[in-house]
């Protein structure tokens, strides 16, 4: 007798009732992501269109994109970037790098490695699900959201009057560099136990990625094929419009997908290739004391985002030089990146420290969104029973998080400055790199305040601080080179603080922030203080 | 199916988890239509073997079969009529109690409707309610009620009652009982003695990965002893030496003979006949709990931890 065995069995377990469990269970974050992402690509199209609307105006712009190497570093060469859809790539390069391979991951670290972890996939398969379809399923769903994301953006180009075969194969490009990484993040999901690695070593691929396509990109070698976001450009949907390349990232993303679908059912349930051994019996006294739990809770988060502030600043100080001498032989890229003439290296170092505060900003509301992480898992509970006060748990973490954000901004910035000191042969900017650092810390701590309150007054609704963060994010890298109104730009933090040292920050604006982030800080705390924990 | 082939049936099975010897060499095999306890202390494979039966996990050495077929080859295949509930319950903190249910009925192989609704409201749950917002308890109960409300011929229950209040546990073991009146064979997984006695047709118990003992409850009781507790008019006549009987104390009190002993299953017959020449004035017989079953299965080799542990449920 073997039960199940026959091809007519209605008990057979079936694909579709795993895709429908995941759709079911994962809905929202996916409305979400792929309603944002086609939302915010289709307004920067969009934007693109009406600032860049005579062949005149888009040529000034390709004359000056295409004479310096530090841009192309940071968005991507783009072929045929004298077109409409060549300057919408472009000005969507550095962000489209990102959120491209972050859509494919949060899809599937979401419903895989965290379903395990949980338990819940324990209880899903003991039911007529094989052992293979959950991760099969996530790669379905996943492939659907991202199949959805790149018809509307198609949709989206075609309508700003991007040509329709530029469109969809540039919309397909980015829809397969999600593809490559959502097939990563599903192999990870095999090897490593938790969904946390997941994201970690995901993003250190796409970290690796982002420098092999930025090298590669900058000294015009055969690098750049090494990287999926290379593949991205490499499809030149504005200019050759090579089809072929679409070829690499499906294969790639099929190969480490079917592996893990392969690994997945053969592997045991809840193991990993990489797991911790025992550890020690006991905790130190360090780690006992609320600060030193603290601080080992986010001291990973801290070291993830350190190196991602370190990485982006080492690339941009080593880029100095070859800029400098970009913009003596171009006046017009000076002002493509809102540069003052007699002054470039200040222009560099302003551009690369906001994208630094993007860094900063993302860390301080992962540490908050982690202890909402604590609470709901039930941690928070557990700690709170003994005799550690409520303020006085979140007064360690606010500390500890504190001090992290410091160590990120100075950090990064000292190595920004010795980096451009080695580029360009002298220390003249250190002191006002620095400065800069420095100056943006009341900008990220409004942030910061942001989350906090959402922690303490609406802590389910804390989600809202990530779509926040995303805003300001869009606003703060996009909005002054699209043109928008001058109320939409003030609502990103980071614009108050004046771009320096380009510009000067000014002491009222960032007194200011200052106040606001104390005020949110304080509500936070207040609230926390008054509601209950779950 | 016929009726002598067991629904799980397990041979020398054997799970290492790296260094950790999970499982050693353990035998279990359940008949069609019973309730078979597994029972065993925290740590000792209950839940790992649940696991391989399931083909969640795969064994290292030795031999499963789940209604005669493999569960590693034929996981989701033989899932299809059965039903699991996991040791530690996780469900999605966003959905309500009732789309939770919708989701595992999905997973089986086929739900009663009518069944879930009246278990529903047995099991006093609101399902209208999300999951984060539930007590331990009440996430247990989802769990519990999508799985009774299955179509399925076997129940896999993994210490299915450890968050419930004792009324719950009651309704809980009330609807086991009804799911074997349909036929139903149900491998319930506990540490907690008193709750697979109340159920139990058979029982295995499992120790460090092996089973120590397996049998129906009256076969292991006939190793144990049973209590005697009278009171006599007159001094019952060597009852202390009397084949069988052994803690023997005999008291005079108000003019009476108030005498206990233990005493094994085939000699008790004699001695209440020596207590009745005695001119019984009342009597109390006490089978042997499953709690000193468990102790006897033990033996003299328990280590402090686990007597620690064994008494402290033992004592719930
Ligand atoms: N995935 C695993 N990795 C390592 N050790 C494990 C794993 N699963 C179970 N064990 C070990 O196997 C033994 C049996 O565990 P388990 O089956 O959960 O016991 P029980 O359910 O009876 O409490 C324990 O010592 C446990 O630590
Ligand atoms: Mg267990």
């Amino acid at each position: 007798m073997s039960a199940g065995a026959g091809t007519a069995d209605p008990r057979r377990p079936r694909l579709n009732t795993m895709a429908g469990i995941v759709w079911r269970t994962q809905r929202r974050t996916i409305l979400v992501w792929v309603a944002a992402l086609a939302a915010g690509m289709i307004g920067t199209a969009a934007a693109v269109a009406g600032l860049y609307d005579t062949p005149a105006e888009i040529h000034t712009y390709a004359e000056a994109v295409t004479s310096g190497s530090a841009l192309a570093a940071i968005n991507g060469a783009v072929e045929g970037i004298d077109s409409l859809g060549g300057v919408i790539q472009d000005e969507f390069g550095f962000l489209a790098s990102f959120l491209l391979p972050l859509l494919g991951i949060t899809l599937i670290a979401g419903s895989t490695r965290r379903e395990e972890e949980s338990g819940r996939l324990e209880t899903i398969l003991g039911g007529r699900i094989a052992r293979h379809q959950p991760a099969l399923a996530a790669l379905t769903v996943a492939t659907a959201a991202i199949l959805a994301t790149a018809v509307l953006f198609a949709a989206g180009l075609v309508l700003e009057g991007v040509p329709v075969s530029g469109a969809i194969l540039y919309s397909a490009a980015l829809g397969a560099l999600a593809f490559v990484f959502a097939g990563f993040a599903a192999l990870l999901a095999q090897l490593v136990l938790h969904a946390r690695g997941v994201y970690t070593w995901s993003l250190i691929g796409l970290a690796a990625a982002y420098v092999l396509r930025g090298i590669g990109d900058t000294t015009g070698t055969g690098l750049v094929w090494l990287s999926p976001l290379g593949w991205a450009e490499k499809t030149a949907p504005f200019g050759d419009q090579r089809w072929w390349v679409l070829a690499l990232p499906a294969v790639a993303g099929l190969v480490m997908g079917g592996a893990a679908v392969w690994l997945a059912a053969r592997r045991d349930l809840g193991s990993a290739l990489l797991r911790g051994g025992a550890g020690p019996a006991g905790a130190t006294r360090v780690r006992r004391g609320p600060i030193g739990f603290a601080a080992w809770i986010h001291g990973p988060a801290t070291a993830g985002w350190l190196s991602g502030g370190i990485l982006l600043t080492a690339m941009m100080g080593a880029l100095a030089r070859p800029f400098l001498d970009a913009m003596a032989g171009n006046p017009a890229l000076g002002r493509a990146m809102g540069v003052a003439a007699g002054r470039p290296l200040d222009g560099f170092v302003a551009a690369t420290q906001l994208y630094l505060a993007v860094i900063a900003a993302g860390y301080v509301i992962q540490a908050i969104g982690a202890l909402r992480t604590e609470e709901a898992d039930g941690r928070l509970a557990t700690r709170l029973a003994g005799t550690l006060s409520r303020n006085r748990w979140l007064a360690a973490h606010g500390a500890v998080i504190a001090a992290g954000l410091l160590l990120i901004v100075v950090g990064s910035s000292l190595v920004l400055a010795l980096t451009t000191a080695w580029s360009v042969g002298n220390t003249d900017e250190t002191g006002a790199i620095m400065a800069a650092g420095l100056a943006y810390l009341p900008a990220e701590l409004v942030l910061a305040g942001l989350a906090l309150a959402l922690f303490g007054r609406w802590p389910r609704a804390f989600a809202l601080t990530w779509a926040a963060y995303a805003a300001a994010t869009f606003i703060a890298l996009l909005g002054p080179g699209l043109d928008l109104a001058r109320w939409v730009l003030d609502l990103a933090p980071t614009t108050h603080v004046g771009s320096p040292p380009v510009g000067t920050a000014q002491a009222g604006s960032l007194t200011a922030l200052s106040l606001v982030a104390a005020v949110l800080i304080m509500a936070g705390f207040t609230a926390f203080h008054r509601r209950d924990t779950s | 199916m016929s009726r002598s082939v067991p629904v799980i049936h397990v041979r020398d099975l054997r799970k290492t988890f790296g260094k950790v010897r999970a499982l050693d060499g353990l035998d279990l095999s359940v008949r069609p239509g019973e309730v078979h306890g597994f029972l065993g202390p925290n740590g000792s494979g209950k839940s790992t073997t649940i696991r391989i039966l399931l083909g969640l996990i795969r064994a290292t050495a030795g031999r499963v079969e789940l209604f005669g077929a493999d569960p590693w080859r034929e996981a989701a295949g033989l899932h299809g009529r059965l039903a699991y509930v996991a040791g530690d319950v996780a469900l999605w903190p966003g959905l309500t109690g009732g789309q939770c249910l919708d989701v595992l009925g999905a997973t089986h192989g086929g739900v009663d409707r009518r069944r879930r609704d009246d278990l529903i409201a047995r099991f006093d749950l609101d399902p209208a309610k999300r999951i984060r917002d539930y007590s331990k308890g009440n996430r247990q109960k989802v769990a519990l009620v999508a799985a009774l409300a299955a179509e399925a011929e076997l129940l896999i229950l993994d210490e299915p009652t450890s968050g419930l209040d004792p009324l719950m546990e009651q309704a809980f073991q009330q609807c086991v009982r009804e799911r074997r009146e349909d036929g139903v064979t149900v491998l319930l997984s506990s540490h907690i003695l008193g709750e697979v006695e109340a159920l139990a047709d058979r029982v295995s118990i499992i120790r460090r990965g092996r089973a120590v003992t397996t049998g129906s409850l009256a076969e292991l009781r006939r190793h144990t002893r049973t209590s005697v507790h009278a009171v006599t008019i007159a001094e019952p006549e060597g009852l202390a030496g009397a084949p069988g009987v052994a803690d023997c104390v005999c008291e005079r009190a108000d003019g009476r003979v108030d005498a206990r002993f233990t005493i094994d299953a085939e000699h008790l017959d004699a001695a209440i006949g020596r207590l009745h020449a005695a001119r019984i004035h009342t009597l109390t017989v006490t089978p042997p709990s499953l709690d000193a079953l468990f102790l006897h299965a033990y033996g003299e080799t328990l280590d402090a931890r686990e007597t620690g542990e064994t008494l402290a449920e033992a004592t719930r």
